[in-house]
């Protein structure tokens, strides 16, 4: 680099400390497209999109900084179309497929997204975010047939996949079959009690097929989504850890394989991804005082775990994937800005949470952990992720 | 229970706090900075029971403290008896430091509201 190019360089990172010091201390929708416009000057278009995002979400009323958003965003999601397609070329994985899907989705594609969905379903056949997003798709279609296909489909692979149930209810509803779509309803309830949005829907279908009320919340008792569709883990058996490569057991750091897991699914070998995670999770796990850990995608779905025999994945699953969702859906609101992790507590032992870009990490843990240690193990892992995206 | 608020407020990364019933209806509120105190509180009472649900059906026992971690701010929300009490906090502080803090208020709060 000669002279000059030193020059310039410098004196855009000095303007970018600057305008970021500036905005720390009094944000303005003016210092968030400076900021933008000298990220993008320095280079960084990806840093640039961050930018104007999180300014977009904080003034959501400024015109010219939200115009300017919503262009950067345009641009983003065509460069992570490509970089999907390069993906799914190079290294497979079904969320890909789904994420490819919901890009087409956004810009109005519907003929892509049919054709992505279908091409992720023939090579990863039991991952049920795809079949998720063509079902959504055939419902904004009316086509009530293939979009009742699809996500009865979906809740066959993951009974607690609280968008799948929400749809599929609505589903049953235009098909006038209210008792189905109460039943669904009631299924969500199990893992997320209180949803007001579920409540309200499921008022609605009692009413119309003429059952009683609902109750405010599931009881203590009730049974879980699927009564008697899926088997419960047989007990003592250590299930190893599960990814959603055909449900495969990843055979990790020296753990048996799950005695009841589903067969392998023909015509796809683990990836490296899966393996990764599945080895993260397992070492995750490995920690003392550490008692489960696992992964969940954006659709609700269980990407890899390692639990205790005594608690189901998918319904560990579901629990975290509604806990992030509640609270990543209020953040904002409560004045903490976008969701990045959490630590909940009970008497009898912890979760930690980690948003890892699509993903969330819930690691359960005992009081007696040691926090540094986890954390240190959460960071490492959180690390090897982010490199193998 | 403005006085317990106003005593945790002074503690160094505390931005400000407030008590909750369990149906989020705001009881006391004590901030420094600018928030929508009765979104704070409408929120409260979802994510209470997403958790409540979350911690049963694992196993891991009664809810007792949940902190949020953001780009700007954190949150913790911390059991205290019939009550939620809420304390915004700075992105950069010691929780470990503030812990004490915390239990402290939510412990007066849970005796002020059994008395």
């Amino acid at each position: 680099m000669g002279l000059f190019g030193w020059l310039s360089t410098w004196s855009t990172n000095r303007k970018v400390t600057q305008l970021e010091m500036q905005l720390q201390a009094r944000p303005t929708p003016g210092l968030y497209v400076q900021l933008a416009a000298a990220y993008d000057e320095a280079g960084n278009p990806q840093k640039a999109y961050q930018v104007l995002k999180t300014g977009a979400s904080r003034f959501p009323n400024a015109v010219e900084l939200n115009k300017l958003y919503a262009e950067a965003e345009k641009r983003e999601r065509e460069a992570e179309k490509i970089r999907l397609q390069q993906r799914i070329q190079t290294h497979p994985n079904p969320i890909l497929y789904a994420r490819l899907a919901e890009l087409y989705k956004l810009s109005g594609e519907m003929d892509k997204v049919i054709s992505v969905c279908e091409a992720g379903i023939r090579a990863f056949p039991k991952y049920g975010g795809t079949y998720l997003v063509l079902g959504q798709i055939y419902l904004e279609r009316k086509d009530l047939a293939q979009a009742r296909e699809k996500l009865e489909k979906a809740i066959e692979l993951d009974k607690y996949n609280y968008m799948a149930l929400k749809l599929l209810a609505q589903v049953y509803m235009d098909l006038n079959m209210p008792a189905e779509a109460a039943k669904k309803l009631e299924d969500i309830l199990y893992f997320a009690p209180g949803d007001e949005a579920i409540l309200g829907l499921l008022k609605k279908a009692k009413e119309s097929a003429g059952m009683a009320e609902p109750a405010e919340e599931a009881p203590a008792g009730a049974m879980p989504p699927g009564r008697g569709r899926a088997a419960a883990p047989s007990s003592g058996v250590p299930r190893g850890t599960t990814t959603i490569t055909g449900r495969k057991t990843i055979v990790a750091a020296g753990r048996p394989a799950a005695l009841g897991a589903p067969p392998a699914q023909a015509g796809r070998a683990v990836t490296a991804r899966d393996r990764l995670l599945g080895e993260g999770i397992a070492r995750l796990r490995a920690v003392e005082g550490v008692t489960g850990a696992l992964l969940v995608d954006s659709y609700g779905l269980v990407v890899a775990a390692e639990l205790d025999p005594s608690i189901d994945e998918g319904l560990a699953g579901a629990l975290i994937t509604n806990v992030y969702r509640t609270t990543s859906q209020n953040a904002q609101k409560m004045g903490v800005g976008a969701f990045e992790d959490g630590l909940i507590e009970g008497d009898g032992g912890n979760i930690h949470l980690l948003l890892l870009d699509d993903l969330i990490l819930a690691v359960f843990a005992s009081k007696t952990v040691r926090l540094g240690l986890l954390e240190k193990s959460i960071r490492e892992f959180a690390a090897a992720v982010s490199g193998a995206r | 229970m403005k006085n317990i608020l106003n005593k945790l407020n002074k503690t160094q990364g505390v931005r400000g706090s407030m008590v909750v019933n369990r149906d989020g209806i705001i009881v006391a509120s004590d901030f420094a900075v600018d928030v929508d105190e009765g979104a704070i509180g409408a929120v409260s009472s979802s994510i209470l029971g997403a958790l409540e649900a979350a911690l049963k059906r694992v196993g891991l026992g009664r809810f007792q403290r949940f902190v949020i971690g953001g780009s700007e701010n954190r949150i913790a929300l911390i059991d205290a008896g019939p009550s939620l009490l809420l304390v915004l906090l700075a992105n950069d502080v010691n929780l470990g430091m503030v812990s004490v803090e915390l239990k402290e208020a939510a412990d007066a709060i849970r005796q002020k509201a059994t008395l």
